[in-house]
């Protein structure tokens, strides 16, 4: 395989919260139209990192590169307009808004100046919303206030917030937690679609290892805060280190 | 699903061709009929009443940043209208004896920069951090007019050229009050206003969706600021009288806070009616209780807070949020908690 640039990196990405080092010295590559897996016990570290990667928590040392660029220091809506989106594990919806509105909130952002941002939502907005509600199976609920959904289809509204923008590489953090198995196929099922068809690069925060197994090509494990591991699904299911950190400690 | 019909009748677009309506009443008013100029006054201050309350919905109720000291842009505006038209002894900078058409813009636009100079700090911290801060602003720049003797007149205050004339100033004000409130209708459908709401929902997730909070709340908080520094300096030239303790009252930032609280936070409709009603309110109390008249606002606003907390219009649009809307409907619904995510 000839190794492109990656799309997102990581070198030595680190972070404290006081003396605890949430993420300690991890380097990671995600290529273009991959879709790698990010796992780890609980509390390994692994929210953290996206946190750190989409900027909203500083780092303490490392670097972070998207695109080629150093965005170590940018600004979380730098990043967002440069084509990274993210959902996060506490989900984050507008409750009090309709369905329509989050994802008119999560808007194509690029080159919009102060007189661009005083008009109302575009036709071609609403249009693109409509349509990744649709996909989403979300269409009919476009004008309940996000606060009536239930947990599953919060999440899929999430996930159509963070499509709104087209970004090029998604950040899932446990997209299928609390989840039907009905709606985790569905997801499932999506994720491959905008991956084979358009080409959408994802970094996926997941506990179930049949997701990853079905989705992923490669997968970093974290533990404490370090990476202990990276390969196929394959490898890491017969890693003993990775048993050893997810069973041994029971 | 029960309030859709209410939501239809307050429908932002119908109560938009209602306001256009109901100002052109307004300004026919006074050719139709005499009105004395007791009754002229009192609807022009009933209009800076709304009009003050809309300004700082904009930052406030919108954006979710509660402003405590925003009558310090209404101070600015005063005293720079003040010190623009009158020939202030000794030290002269400024050309003085500027006309009030002349001084008017000079006095929102400083009110306007202002904003931005305590803005990029204070704006930068979060709730209760920017009230408190905002509420300091106000009585530090108290302060330092009345120390700026010479610019200001300090306590013995400033005289403003004696012009009266009451029709000028309901119709000054009348126009004032139906551009901001067209301004705030138009901003509030959108794509800034959806994202101050959005900033004021979850200012994190608003930034990881590509809002530069930032910028949205300077903007919107200069916007408000400019507005009620215009205000600031016609009230100057409309009271032909200035000291810092008729600028600078605590009591019109709390009225402007009441009012917009009443009427329903961060709705375009709402602040205009809580004002209106506050304003009756006021002079209700204020002739039957002359000294028990802040008591009863505070008292107001406690009840505000505890029922209706949404305010009129919000309990319309939403009635299970506040515990009246609950009481009228029957409506039970469990709030789920509010979820937390950690940042630093
Ligand atoms: N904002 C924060 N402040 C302090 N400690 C935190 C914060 N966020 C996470 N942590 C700690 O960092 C560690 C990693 O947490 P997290 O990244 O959420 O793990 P994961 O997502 O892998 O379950 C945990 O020990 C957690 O308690
Ligand atoms: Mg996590």
């Amino acid at each position: 395989m000839v190794q492109q640039q990656p799309l997102l990196e990581g070198r030595n990405v680190t972070k404290y919260f006081g003396g605890l080092a949430a993420v300690h010295h991890v380097d990671f590559a995600v290529y273009p139209g991959e879709i790698v897996g990010l796992v780890g016990p609980n509390g390994s570290g692994k929210t953290t990192l996206f946190n750190c990667l989409s900027r909203i928590l500083p780092i303490n040392e490392g670097e972070i590169y998207f695109k080629g660029k150093n965005i170590t220091h940018a600004k979380p809506y730098q990043v967002a307009h440069m084509g990274l989106a993210r959902t996060f594990q506490v989900i984050r919806v507008y409750r009090k808004m309709t369905v329509l509105q989050n994802m008119l909130i999560s808007r194509q952002w690029r080159g919009e100046g102060i007189l661009k941002m005083l008009r109302p939502s575009s036709k071609a907005t609403h249009e693109r919303a409509r349509q990744l509600l649709d996909f989403l199976l979300l269409g009919h609920l476009m004008h309940e206030p996000a606060g009536h959904l239930s947990g599953g289809q919060r999440r899929l509204l999430e996930i159509g917030m963070a499509l709104m923008p087209d970004p090029d590489i998604i950040l899932l953090d446990e997209a299928t937690s609390g989840i039907n198995p009905t709606l985790i196929e569905t997801i499932k099922d999506r994720i491959r679609q905008l991956n084979r068809q358009e080409g959408k690069t994802f970094l996926l925060i997941e506990h179930n290892i049949d997701f990853i197994s079905d989705l992923c090509s490669r997968v970093y494990v974290l533990d404490f805060g370090e990476k202990l591991a990276e390969g196929t699904p394959e490898e890491i299911k017969n890693n003993p280190a990775v048993i050893e950190a997810y069973f041994g400690a029971e | 699903m029960r309030t859709r019909r209410l939501e239809t009748i307050f429908s932002s677009r119908n109560t938009f061709i209602g306001w256009i309506i109901l100002l052109i009443l307004l300004a026919l008013y006074p050719q139709v009929t005499e009105l004395s100029g007791i009754r002229l006054l009192q609807l022009t201050q009933i209009f800076i009443f709304i009009t003050l309350a809309s300004n700082w919905n904009l930052i406030g109720g919108m954006t979710g940043y509660v402003d405590f000291g925003h009558a310090v842009f209404f101070g600015v505006g005063a005293f720079v209208m003040g010190i623009l038209v009158t020939q202030v002894q000794n030290y002269i900078v400024f050309a003085p004896g500027l006309s009030f058409w002349q001084a008017l813009p000079i006095a929102g636009l400083a009110a306007m920069l202002f904003a931005l100079l305590i803005g990029l700090p204070t704006l930068r911290l979060k709730g209760p951090y920017f009230s408190i801060a905002m509420l300091g602003t106000f009585v530090a720049m108290r302060e330092i007019v009345r120390v700026l003797k010479d610019f200001t007149g300090g306590g013995r205050g400033l005289d403003l050229p004696p012009v009266l004339n009451r029709e000028r100033d309901y119709y000054f004000m009348l126009v004032w009050m139906g551009l901001v409130l067209i301004a705030i209708w138009w901003i509030h459908r959108s794509e800034f206003g959806q994202s101050l709401m959005a900033i004021r929902e979850d200012e994190v997730g608003a930034e990881m969706r590509g809002i530069n909070t930032t910028k949205h709340k300077i903007i919107a908080f200069m916007l408000a600021a400019f507005s009620t520094g215009i205000i600031g300096g016609f009230w100057a030239f409309q009271n032909t009288y200035i000291d810092p303790d008729v600028v600078f009252i605590e009591q019109r930032t709390v009225e402007m806070v009441m009012a917009s609280m009443l009427g329903g936070l961060g709705t375009v409709w709402g602040p205009p009616l809580g004002a209106l009603i506050l304003y009756v309110l006021q002079d209700v109390v204020w002739s039957r209780v002359p000294e028990g008249h802040l008591v009863v606002l505070g008292v107001l606003l406690i009840i505000i807070v505890l029922f209706v907390p949404e305010g009129i219009l919000g309990t319309f649009k939403n009635p299970s949020s506040t515990s009246l809307g609950r009481l009228l409907r029957g409506y039970r619904e469990e709030q789920p908690r509010p979820e937390t995510v950690a940042t630093e």
